[in-house]
């Protein structure tokens, strides 16, 4: 088999295409036989072809037929039709009989009706082609002509998909004899130059190549552009990303040519000024007489070894070496160390020649350690606690009284939302709501109030499904926390043309950044340029979610969700699949007889339309019926293993329809490149989450212990904690982090166990405010000489409002009041948009995709389409017109102050509740003072301006908590 | 307790970003806070790459698709071809179709004589003031995904809008309005995403204005008395600034202070943006506007030239929404509709540019995400047609009174000078006298720009 023929086939097609003939030369092979594989009997250039159930074709492969695909190119109606109805599969075997005993050339049809697909081609079980791309949806090729001699008067046409795919063959030509098959051309590039070739090639080619395209297209090129290397033989005949530029012999057909000409404003070369048209001409002369080229150097080999990713050096960066166990600093500052976490922080002060700062006070202390752990304020009676408790393990007995909260899950599950881009929403153009996906919220909750082991949350959230074989309880906790996958954002609003690749790289670009601190979908299109992940290694991590199914949120052109996991019993598991499999069909069945219908009436008129109307009323009441029918049993927006496990092509550029080498799934190669063992007939997804889970990954400790920090110290010890590579920063305390993720892993994974350690260290525990000192030399605090005063964020400042207002719902959450299913229409002009009212703590507002909510927003909540590893913290105008004109703020400021008035009678006693409540201390003299006169001048302009006297006090108090709201003290915790 | 000042270079660096983001600060505040840090503001006006007429931008984007061939596009052969079936080329429109005449005449306008369409007699009379482009390509036929493109150069996911770009390019001219609003009184298609800053900086968003009682949200006062709001805040300010002492004068608290101040006062001032009471009754007539009127686009139009003429960089002017625009699939007719909305107000803009001179440093773009198809959908509509369409440029160096780029007969496919929307980017930001290759923006890792790694000056738009 010559790499001629795969070329020339795509250029026949093009030839059909353009409805040229070219002349053939010499005379004609001689036709023998056609057949319309899945057809009936038709003509096609005239000639007689036998449909598919004529005598002597035996087939072997499954039978498909879209007449409504548009075919590119477009081709003439008969050809059309034998294109479309086709066999297709994995393993597809045609035999051909009837034939005579002589040396045959047999040319095959094959296209693709949906997806790009990858397979081989046999003849008489031998190879001819592999590797044949089908091409975008429509894509047709003629393949051919290859000479084989037939068996027993039988030539046996097979198609293969080693690992992925499959083929559709349409239709077989058999001919024979020394002439050409009219409309495919046999041609290759020269092999042996003549004398003349090679004059002509030094003196017309090389020059122009030299000084026009090698900048861009050689190996001695800056950057290599598209692929192509056009310094050498093999460079030419190659091609590049998309695909050979040179169809020998037909300089029509060829990409280089037709892009030198400037016909195709998309592709134009060189891309600023045009060729002179003589060297244009040179240069179809050259690709009609064959290519002749005489250079020996293969440069595309060259190149590919200069730019191989040295994956020595590449693991020789600091976040790909394994953990450090460095001594704990020796302490020089007598007992100043509460835990050997401070030695470290207080040997890097010592060398800096900075004090650290005075222990924070006790009651600024709780009201940081409430926020930190349960994201709200301390009441007065636990701070009145706190103050009280003498002992030595006072402070330890707060953390540990926290770390018990339910409310604790709630905000430390709210972090790990952000990391995950979390929303109740699909992303798609009409940001469709899902139901189902806050369990997915809850599980994180959940998980952190049990201090699920940091490996086994990793495991669960890629592999949960894949965990519960066998398992006796805590199946149905696995599947949802599954729906960390299911959340990838979608896109679009067509269903045919559906851009799943999106979503997997949404996937795996949130697996990079959450659990590896990676920029890993860097390489989705070229080699990462920074770290050393290839994109191979990107298509190997793409496997795993090709091979999973995700569900379906419903998007514009099919509303209806399908592919939700039941939630049962094991015992139950089967049948519920099985039953949730019939409601989805049934669903979709209805749904698209409605839209049969409605089509229809497009067609009618007048007094024809109006039985079709009420026919589309019935059909629509019937939907609408069955999809209100609970089923007896609730669903998970969560994964499942897809019927097929397949390793992924790589997709050259990035582009789904331009396939490459597959790539078998694997975890990264910098972190050890471990197989899917092939006997693991799964998705593969648990094999990936126990790398990610192993304690020897060297960047999973360590990046989750760098989030805790970072919450902790409003800081990560590496301040980008979702890019641990060369475009991240480095470390500001090493040495501490590797000890950190050392003992987080000791501790079997305790994300809790790692709060005691980070809380109930000296450092922790520092007042706010750095020293003269300290200001001068450590300007950004990296070496936290003392503890950095920061914002509440978002969700701590709502609820701390609320909890003032007595508003906050503890209550369960539930569910978000989405319309019915049945109601469901969004679309792209009328996408799901909603704000939700609630009193439940702010992890609990339903948030979209697309429409950011309008409080999040202000006040920089997390991205919910991008992983957000750190919060900014802006100070704007628009903050402080919300807070000052808001209805939110001055509906809690009314109920606040209805509890001040009611629950202290004394205008003293009042301000003291106020001030504990809202700031966690007494108030000063001088503070009463003012706050005192403050309430005098409201009174009487409040009085002056008319105010019932039955809510004078109210209203002066609500003026007064208006202003207490406003203060940095409030928003601030030091 | 330990207690200086911290004057740590990123944190004051980043207050001054968020207090001038999305801020309508008082004159002279900006000017006041940086002299106390060396660290320049990120909003000042900046040096372009290099010397350029167009100092602000008014972005019209026209919801839905504007139909190329009933508006500025002639094509004479498809009157004639009325009827006929074949198939064209691009996306929904990739099917056997009939074709369908153009159902408004063209006429010749101005001195330069382009036609355009009795869709719109009065922008017809500013042509010698337009600078025509007649074959825009864009990528995708998708509501969604071409909105997002036109404006972020990316089709599928979230980037920052042309006008954040063009704010993180060159700054602001005046510290009082944010340097980005966005007038949009529905909802446009792909949301808010279209006005984001997303990467960039905060202080680059798009500040969204709704026609209407209350244009920025929380704007107006809640409490019955500004006496006892007043009262409020002098005490929260009096407890701040004992606060602030007891921390030395930490400069992001010293920040979230001023920024109260500000609220307080654009509580009045921003309202003088919208006030139109002293707009002479001869400018409204302009816009087609009744006194008092803040529906259809005449509102827009009108405060968007206030906004540009008190130093606001962009002005995105919303016509249309999701739900309500120019998306004719059943039947071309309602395009009337939403012309007589635009046409007037639009044009009255032209002319009150340039009778105020403003022309001359403003450029205007009116752009919409896609062209239809010349082939029918439904019984009188047109489909989504993303192989071509017609935006136009005016204003400062712009070429006016040309048109460039054109289709073939039937307004199918692009027939010569393609401007594809990284191009008509390109194009723009060199207006501004910005490089689309130099104006880049780290993030994630990789330096991202507004026109990906595409996009051509188109040269011949240039004046």
């Amino acid at each position: 088999m010559s790499r001629s023929n795969i070329t020339l086939s795509g250029l026949s097609a093009s030839l059909l295409a353009l409805g040229l003939a070219p002349d053939v030369l010499g005379a004609d092979a001689v036709f023998l036989r056609a057949v319309n594989l899945n057809g009936p009997a038709l003509q096609i250039d005239g000639r007689q072809w036998d449909g598919t159930n004529s005598a002597n074709l035996l087939i072997s492969g499954k039978l498909f037929e879209n007449q409504s695909v548009a075919l590119k190119p477009a081709t003439d109606p008969d050809r059309a039709r034998m294109i479309r109805s086709s066999v297709w599969g994995s393993k597809v075997d045609v035999s051909v009989g009837g034939l005579p005993s002589v040396e045959c050339l047999v040319v095959v049809y094959v296209w693709e009706d949906n997806h790009s697909e990858q397979f081989d081609l046999l003849l008489n079980d031998s190879y001819v082609v592999e590797k044949i791309h089908s091409g975008a949806a429509g894509s047709w090729k003629r393949l051919g002509p290859w000479r084989v001699t037939p068996k027993e008067g039988t030539v046996k046409v097979s198609a293969r998909t080693p690992s992925h795919g499959a083929a559709n063959l349409s239709g077989i030509e058999i001919w024979t004899g020394d002439g050409a098959i009219p409309g495919v051309i046999s041609e290759s590039f020269v092999t042996e130059l003549t004398v003349d070739q090679t004059a002509f090639f030094e003196k017309k080619i090389r020059p122009v190549l030299v000084e026009h395209c090698y900048e861009c297209h050689s190996s001695t090129a800056k950057k290599i552009k598209g692929g192509l290397m056009l310094d050498s033989r093999a460079g030419v005949i190659k091609g590049g990303d998309n695909g050979p530029v040179i169809s020998p012999g037909q300089p029509e057909a060829s990409l280089l040519i037709q892009s030198i000409r400037h016909g195709d404003p998309a592709l134009t070369m060189p891309p600023k000024k045009k060729l002179p048209d003589s060297a244009i001409a040179d240069l179809e002369a050259w690709v009609r007489m064959g290519a002749p080229d005489p250079r020996t150097e293969n440069t595309v080999a060259t190149a590919a070894a200069k730019n191989a990713i040295d994956w020595k050096k590449g693991r020789e960066w600091w976040s790909f070496r394994p953990l450090n166990r460095s001594a704990v600093p020796a302490e020089r500052l007598g007992h100043w160390p509460m835990n050997d976490l401070d030695c470290f922080i207080l040997a890097r002060l010592e060398k800096a020649g900075l004090k650290p700062a005075d222990d924070a006070e006790k009651q600024v202390l709780i009201r940081r350690a409430t926020f930190d752990l349960i994201g709200l304020p301390p009441t007065p009676a636990e701070i009145d606690a706190f103050l009280g408790d003498t002992a030595s393990t006072a402070f330890a007995r707060v953390v540990d009284r926290l770390l018990a909260s339910p409310h604790y899950g709630e905000r430390w599950g709210r972090h790990w939302l952000d990391v995950v881009r979390y929303a109740d929403t699909a992303g798609d153009n009409s940001d469709f709501p899902i139901p189902q996906i806050r369990r997915y919220r809850d599980w994180v909750i959940c998980a952190f109030n049990r201090d699920l082991p940091y490996d086994q949350f990793i495991r669960e959230q890629l592999a949960g499904d894949l965990l519960t074989a066998g398992a006796a309880d805590g199946t149905q906790e696995r599947i949802i926390a599954t729906g960390y996958i299911a959340n990838a954002r979608r896109f679009g609003s067509r269903v045919d043309d559906y851009p799943q690749h999106l979503t997997i790289d949404d996937t795996i670009d949130n697996v990079g950044r959450a659990f590896l601190g990676l920029t890993v979908s860097c390489a989705r299109c070229h080699d990462h340029k920074f770290d050393p992940i290839p994109t191979a290694d990107y298509y190997a991590l793409y496997g795993f979610f090709q091979s999973t199914r995700y569900p379906w949120p419903g998007i514009e052109l099919e509303q209806q969700s399908r592919d939700l996991v039941p939630l049962v019993e094991s015992a139950r598991r089967a049948d519920a699949e099985a039953a949730c499999k019939a409601y989805d069909t049934e669903k979709r069945r209805l749904e698209k007889e409605v839209q049969k219908l409605k089509d229809s009436l497009k067609e009618k008129i007048g007094d024809e339309k109006k039985p079709i109307e009420s026919r589309i009323k019935d059909a629509q009441k019937s939907s609408k019926d069955f999809i209100a029918q609970p089923l007896p049993f609730e669903l998970a927006y969560a994964v499942a293993e897809a019927g097929k496990a397949v390793n992924a092509a790589i997709q050259i550029k990035g582009d789904p329809a331009k396939l490459g080498e597959i790539a078998d799934r694997r975890f990264l190669t910098v972190l050890g490149g471990q197989q899917l063992p092939t006997s693991d007939p799964t998705s593969g997804r648990l094999h990936l989450a126990d790398q990610i889970a192993n304690p020897g990954n060297p960047l999973t400790a360590r990046v989750m212990v760098n989030r805790i920090w970072l919450h902790h110290f409003g800081r990560g010890l590496v301040p980008t904690p979702n890019d641990f590579g060369k475009q991240g920063k480095l470390p500001t305390h090493p040495e501490l982090l590797d000890w950190l993720a050392n003992r987080f892993i000791e501790s079997g994974w305790s994300i809790k166990a790692m709060h005691r350690t980070l809380m109930l260290s000296r450092t922790y525990q520092l007042a706010s405010g750095p020293g003269d000192e300290a200001a001068a030399r450590d300007p950004n605090n990296e070496l936290l000489s003392s503890f950095p005063r920061r914002r509440l964020d978002a969700e701590s400042l709502r609820d701390a409002m609320l909890v003032l207002g007595g508003n906050l719902d503890t209550s369960p959450a539930g569910e978000h009041p989405f319309p019915p299913q049945w109601e469901w229409k969004f679309t792209q002009h009328n996408p799901f948009k909603a704000v939700y009212d609630s009193k439940r703590r702010s992890v609990y507002l339903m948030t979209q995709r697309i429409q950011r909510h309008p409080y999040l927003a202000i006040f920089d909540g997390a991205d919910p389409s991008a992983s957000t590893a750190v919060r900014t913290s802006s100070t704007t105008p628009l903050q402080a017109l919300f807070l000052l004109n808001d209805p939110f703020v001055h509906e809690q400021s009314r109920e606040f102050a209805k509890r001040i008035v009611a629950t202290v009678q004394d205008e003293s006693g009042q301000l003291q509740f106020a001030y504990r409540s809202a700031l966690g201390r007494k108030a000063e003299r001088a503070e009463i003072e003012q706050c005192r006169s403050f309430l005098t001048s409201a009174h009487t302009r409040l009085t002056e301006s008319g105010t019932a006297p039955d809510q004078l006090e109210i209203e002066v108090w609500q003026s007064m908590v208006r202003a207490i709201l406003r203060l940095n003290e409030f928003v601030y915790m030091d | 307790m330990n207690t200086r000042p911290s004057p740590s270079p990123v944190s004051r660096r980043e207050v001054i970003r968020s207090l001038v983001g999305s801020s309508l600060l008082l004159p002279g505040l900006v000017s006041n806070l940086l002299a106390e840090t060396d660290v320049a503001d990120p909003l000042a006006p900046k040096a372009s790459h290099f010397p350029a007429k167009a100092k602000r931008v008014l972005f019209i984007f026209s919801n839905g698709g504007v139909s190329h061939m009933d508006t500025f596009d002639f094509k004479p052969k498809l009157f004639v071809a009325d009827g006929k079936t074949m198939g064209v080329g691009g996306g929904l429109s990739n099917q056997q179709r009939r074709l369908l005449r153009p159902g408004w005449e063209f006429k010749p306008g101005g001195k330069c004589g382009a036609l355009v369409s009795d869709l719109f007699p009065h922008l017809r009379d500013c042509m010698d003031d337009i600078c025509l482009i007649k074959s825009m390509k864009s990528d995708d036929n998708e509501h969604y995904q071409a909105t997002l493109g036109i404006h972020t150069g990316s089709f599928f996911f979230s980037r920052p809008s042309i006008g954040s770009w063009i704010s993180y390019g060159l700054g602001t001219m005046n510290q009082n309005l944010p340097s980005f609003v966005a007038i949009s009184a529905g909802s446009p298609y792909a949301g808010t995403q279209i006005f984001n800053n997303d990467f960039l900086p905060a202080y680059h968003q798009g500040v969204r204005v709704v026609p209407g009682k209350e244009p920025i949200a929380n704007l107006d006062r809640r409490t019955r008395q500004s006496s006892v709001q007043e009262l409020e805040l002098g005490l929260a300010g009096a407890l701040n600034q004992r606060h602030l002492q007891a921390r030395g004068q930490d400069s992001e608290l010293a920040a979230r202070i001023r920024t109260f101040e500000t609220a307080f006062h654009m509580q009045t001032e921003a309202r003088d943006v919208f006030d139109l009471t002293k707009e002479s009754d001869e400018t409204l007539a302009l816009y087609g506007m009744k006194r008092g009127q803040t529906d259809g686009f005449g509102w827009p139009c009108l405060i968007g030239r206030r906004l540009v003429e008190r130093g606001v960089r962009f002005v995105e002017l919303v016509d249309g929404s999701s739900s309500h625009n120019w998306d004719q699939h059943g039947d071309m007719a309602e395009h009337a509709k939403h012309a007589k909305n635009l046409d007037q107000p639009v044009a009255g803009l032209l002319k009150d540019l340039k009778q105020r001179g403003m022309l001359d440093d403003t450029l205007v773009v009116w752009t919409t995400e896609f062209g239809r198809t010349p082939g029918v959908d439904g019984e009188k509509g047109r489909g989504h047609h993303s192989a071509c369409y017609s935006s136009w440029l005016a204003g400062a160096g712009v070429k006016a009174g040309t048109s460039y780029g054109s289709t073939d007969d039937i307004g199918a496919a692009v027939a010569e000078n393609r401007v594809h929307v990284h191009d008509f980017h390109a194009t723009i930001l060199h207006l501004l006298g910005m490089d689309h290759e130099t104006l880049t923006f780290r993030h994630g890792g990789r330096d991202y720009r507004l026109t990906d790694v595409h996009g051509n000056v188109i040269e011949a738009l240039l004046a």
